[in-house]
Parts: structure tokens; sequence; C-alpha cells
């Protein structure tokens, strides 16, 4: 609870700065234009770095890499379950500089299959020492719109339809679980703005200059954990249902965790 | 999915080793008249992926036709004296109206990454080509080399170039992409031209919401989502049931299926892998009262409170039947430029 406590504490600051992201940029700005007063004397100022980063997710269950199509986890309700299909959009990953001020934007919006598509190109980011990151777990709300995504068979297959609001589904995560002995299909489907997911990355990172991987790790146990115990045996499926996407919503905010691999 | 890694790539490889060239190796200069090929689709429809090295012309198209339509294909060949137009017909959307086994129509392919029901192949349409020429058909080149008309036909097609099991590929998969239906009435009502009956547009609900919950595998535009299921037709599975399994090697494939497209589904009984629907009302009844549970029955089968019915009542069947019938295309079926040449 301490670690809940301390990782929603983090988010909450994170937050605040992000609301005052302008006015913090342009007293940032300022500052910095009034340190870096051109003077004949001063030494060549030095060349601001970058560094060349590619962004990796990473499906684990409390540590162990994801195994599709096998009941080998289990839930916090005590259901052993497997993971037969996930698929997801992260968007706005926000990268949080020393103070927890907004350093850089992932906007993504980046479309991942667990069992394909895991890997994305994303250029140079400031080198520099990050305190942790924040992301949508789907869509942010302009693009949540039918067609507000390019019609690749990805997106199109994500769509989540018209008659039951548009826009697209944030995630689909489907398995079998054991009720008794009997195993049973789950689908959590998870779409509209309301239910939109926030993730808190509390990990700090250094990119120091080195080329390399940043990390997104994705703990699927924890949808079924933190603040509400999910329980597949009376929520197997969740599409159009408020309550359980409720649910899910509020468990994805610990789920992810972030580190730099040079 | 990534299921058993190493029996999928030894299948892969089985596959690429057997049944894929280098596809630029036979190209030769491009003939005098090739003319590019604009393939219209509507707004709503996904990008489509065309291979570099197999550019739609519209001389690649003609060739494609003729070939489809031309029994030389099969000549000598254990299936000797047909076409593919000897069993897909126009008129049902390019599908066979047999008894026994279903074959999945020729409609939209250009969007497809799976092909057949289990899924054997995939990649482009060039690739499924190849085993349609060299395994289905097992064409015999010498037949078209020495024919009078088809080495023109591939050198206004592809250049000088002597007539390759390659360029048979390439010439058929550019006239599958050319095989596009997005006329129907329900296009014409996606494109705010109409307006439904009372029934077509319920059925709609019924479909688009967890009351039918067709949506998931028979998604807009293309009415599939290209995926495999196990939609609960058996419990138990002989070979001839066991689907994507026998590619894959993973229990969890079991009965599962590729998703066929909805679009024209009113003409393109019987329905399933093996044909065991005769009529659409059928389908819709084992929607709603007769999915057969087992350990790989596809999670999107299983509904709240864990039931695998749909329960629905006559009404509703009723408007999903006439929605269902809106994805009839009949420009598509009486396009006499997708009719036979000869």
């Amino acid at each position: 609870m301490d670690l809940l406590r301390d990782t929603l504490r983090h988010f909450d600051t994170m937050t605040m700065n992000l609301r005052r992201f302008p006015p913090l940029l342009i007293v940032g700005l300022s500052i910095l234009s009034g340190a870096c007063q051109k003077d004949e004397d001063d030494p060549p100022a030095p060349t601001p770095t970058s560094v060349a980063v590619a962004l990796k997710v990473e499906h684990h269950m409390d540590g162990v890499p994801l195994i599709f199509d096998t009941i080998l986890y289990t839930t916090a309700a005590e259901h052993a379950y497997s993971v037969s299909r996930l698929e997801y959009y992260l968007s706005e990953i926000i990268l949080f500089g020393a103070g927890s001020t907004p350093n850089d934007t992932l906007r993504g919006p980046y479309y991942v299959n667990g069992s394909g598509t895991t890997s994305f190109t994303v250029g140079e980011l400031p080198a520099a020492e990050y305190s942790g990151a924040a992301l949508l777990l789907g869509l942010p709300q302009e693009l949540n719109v039918t067609g507000g995504l390019p019609n690749t068979m990805e997106n199109v297959n994500m769509a989540w339809p018209d008659p039951m609001g548009g826009g697209y589904h944030f995630i689909k995560f489907e398995g079998h679980f054991l009720d008794g002995a009997t195993a049973t299909g789950f689908a959590m489907h998870v779409g509209n703005n309301t239910y939109l997911p926030h993730a808190a990355l509390g990990q700090s990172f250094t990119l120091d200059g080195r080329s390399g991987t940043l990390a997104i790790r994705f703990n699927l146990n924890e949808l079924f954990r933190t603040p509400h115990t999910y329980d597949l045996s009376t929520g197997n499926y969740s599409m159009g249902d408020m309550m359980l996407m409720g649910q899910l919503r509020d468990n994805a905010f610990d789920a992810f965790t972030i580190e730099y691999r040079p | 999915m990534m299921r058993d890694p190493d029996l999928l790539t030894f299948t892969l490889l089985a596959l690429l080793t057997a049944c894929r060239h280098d596809r630029a190796e036979d190209l030769g200069p491009a003939g005098p008249s090739v003319t590019p090929y604009e393939l219209g689709r509507p707004y709503y429809f996904p990008e489509l992926q065309i291979p570099a090295d197999d550019p739609l012309t519209v001389e690649g198209i003609a060739l494609g036709r003729r070939l489809y339509y031309d029994p030389i294909l099969s000549t000598g060949g254990p299936l000797a004296g047909l076409s593919c137009s000897s069993c897909h017909n126009q008129s049902l959307s390019f599908s066979v109206p047999n008894n026994g086994p279903s074959v999945l129509p020729h409609v939209n392919l250009a969007w497809s990454r799976n092909f057949l029901w289990n899924g054997k192949v995939q990649g482009d349409l060039e690739d499924i080509m190849c085993f349609e020429v060299e395994e289905f058909f097992q064409v015999d080149l010498n037949v078209l080399r020495n024919h009078p008309v088809y080495p023109d036909r591939f050198r206004d097609a592809f250049g000088e170039v002597e007539i390759t099991g390659t360029l048979v590929e390439k010439a058929l998969a550019q006239w599958f992409r050319r095989l596009v239906s997005s006329n129907s009435r329900f296009d014409s009502y996606l494109r705010h031209e109409i307006e439904f009956t009372t029934s077509e547009f319920n059925g709609m609900m019924v479909f688009m919401t967890e009351t039918g919950d067709c949506f998931h595998c028979h998604g807009i535009p293309l009415m599939t989502d290209n995926a495999f299921h196990n939609i609960g037709l058996d419990s138990a599975f002989t070979p001839a049931d066991q689907g994507r399994y026998l590619v894959t090697g993973d229990p969890a494939d079991l009965g599962a299926f590729k998703a066929p497209t909805l679009r024209n589904v009113a003409l393109t009984a019987p329905y399933m892998h093996d044909g065991r629907f005769q009529t659409l009302e059928e389908v819709v009844e084992h929607y709603d009262s007769g999915v057969n549970p087992s350990p790989s029955l596809d999670p999107i089968m299983t509904k709240p409170g864990q039931q695998i019915h749909l329960g629905l009542n006559p009404m509703q069947k009723a408007d999903l039947l006439a929605f269902l019938h809106t994805l009839t295309d009949d420009s598509f079926i009486t396009d006499t430029a997708l009719a036979s040449p000869f």
C-alpha cells in the first residue's frame, strides 16, 4: 500500500505539473533565456545532446514474461488464467524530467499487439535524467472518434462500434480462466473516453547520451488488483459494462513500469 | 498469434522454401504499353498494401483475368479441365455453391494476410497465388509458353521475359486485387446515400452491439477481422474440424477457422468450413442457441454471465437477417469487367 500511495503521490505531482506546464515552460524559457545571454568571454555553449531511442513494450506477470495460451497465471481473486489476445494503444507517453516537469512526450498512438508488434521507432530524446513517466492506455479524446486514426487493418479491427459510442477499443485483453474445473473465456475490452486508463510510471532513469531502448513493461496481473479486486467469475465480459470498465481503468493506473537500457 | 514458435517457424520456412520466389528475379523491362491501374476503394476501407514488385497495371489485371477464366491453368495437372471460375461463380460473389466443405469466396482478398480456412498460407496475394499455381493447379508453364496468345500477353504486362510461375502468380494476384466489393446497400447507407428500413436498422444494431456481438469478428468495413476463431461448432474435433491447429500445433487453435467476410454473405452458401449450414437462418440459430463449449472456444464467444448463447428473440433474428442481406453488392456480381473475357 505504501508503494501505491507513493506512486499516487508522485502521479499527483506530475499531473499538477502537467497542468502547469505552459506557465512552467514560459518561466523556464525566460530563465534560460536570461541565463544564456551571449557574453563574449563565455566559453562556447555545450551542444545540446540528444540520444537515439527505440521504444519497446514488454508483457510480464509479476516479473515473469507472458506466454500466450497457457493457464499459468493467477488473478488477485484466485482465478488461474491464460491470455490469448492482447491488443491495445499507448499514447501521450510523458517523460518527466528533474522536479517532475514534463521534458518530452511521445504522442503515439502506438498500436501494440502482444503477439506481434511491440517495438517502435521513437527518434531522438533529450539526454537527461528523468524522474518517471505517465501514459494513456488508449487514445486521447481527440483521436477516439470514428475515423480518428488512419484506416490501417489494425485500427479498423480495433474500432468501437458507433452504436456503442464510436471511436476505438483502448484494449482487447482476452483469454481463459478456471472457474472451478471449467475453463471459461474472458474478454476484457475497454473503450469510451470516460473509461480511458491513465497510468503513472514512477521509476527514474537516465538517458546518458548512449542510444538504447526505452522499455515499458506492462504487468497484466495489475489489471486484476488495486484498487479493485477484479473477479472474472462475475466479470468475464467487460465491453459495455460501465462498472467493469471502470474497475479496469482504475486498476491500470500502476500496471506499467519504465526503464532505459543503453 | 505466436504459438509454438518452433512449429510455426518450421511451417513458415517450409512454405517459404516451397512456394516463394524472389519476385523481382523474373522481372524484365516493362512493356511499352503498361498502364498503371488505380484501384478504387471507399474512404472507409483500409489502406491497400501492394507489393512494390507487383504494381497494378491494366495489362497485368487483364492477363490475370484471362488466366482466372481459362482452364489452361490446369492442363496436365490433377484438376485438368478446370479454371478458377469453373468453381468460383461471379453471380455468387465468386463463391462455390457445392455440397460439403465450403470454399472461401474471392472477394476483397486484397486486404487479407491469412488465406484458406486454416491460414495455411500467409502473406501477400502473390503468396497464395504461388500455392494455387504450384500446388493446387500444378500449372504446366510450357503450355503457356507455347500458346499462340499468352506470350504476347505476358510481354505486354511484364516486358520481354520468359513466362515463369512467378509471373503467373503476379498476374493472378493483380486480378484478385481487382475483385473489390464495396457497393452494397450497406455501403450506400455508410455513404449517407440511403436510409435503412426499420428492420435493417434494427438488425444493424443487433450486429454492432453486444446484443449480437457480430462486429468483433466481422467488423466494418471488410466484415472480417481476417483472424481465426473457434465459434463453437463442435466440442470434439475430427482432423477436418481442427482448423488452425493443423498449422500451428497449438491446442488453443483447435477448431479455429478464418472468419470469412460477410460481404455478399446471402449469396455464399453453404456456410462454415464444412458447409454444414445451408441457410443464413441456420447460421443465426447456431450463434443464438447452438454454440458448443470446448477449451479452445474463442473467449469472445463467452458473453456476460459466462453464457455462450445470444438468446435473441424472433424479431431480432429477422432484423439481423435483414441487415445481412444489405451486404449484397449487386454491382459486383453483375460487373461485366469482372466477367469472363472469353
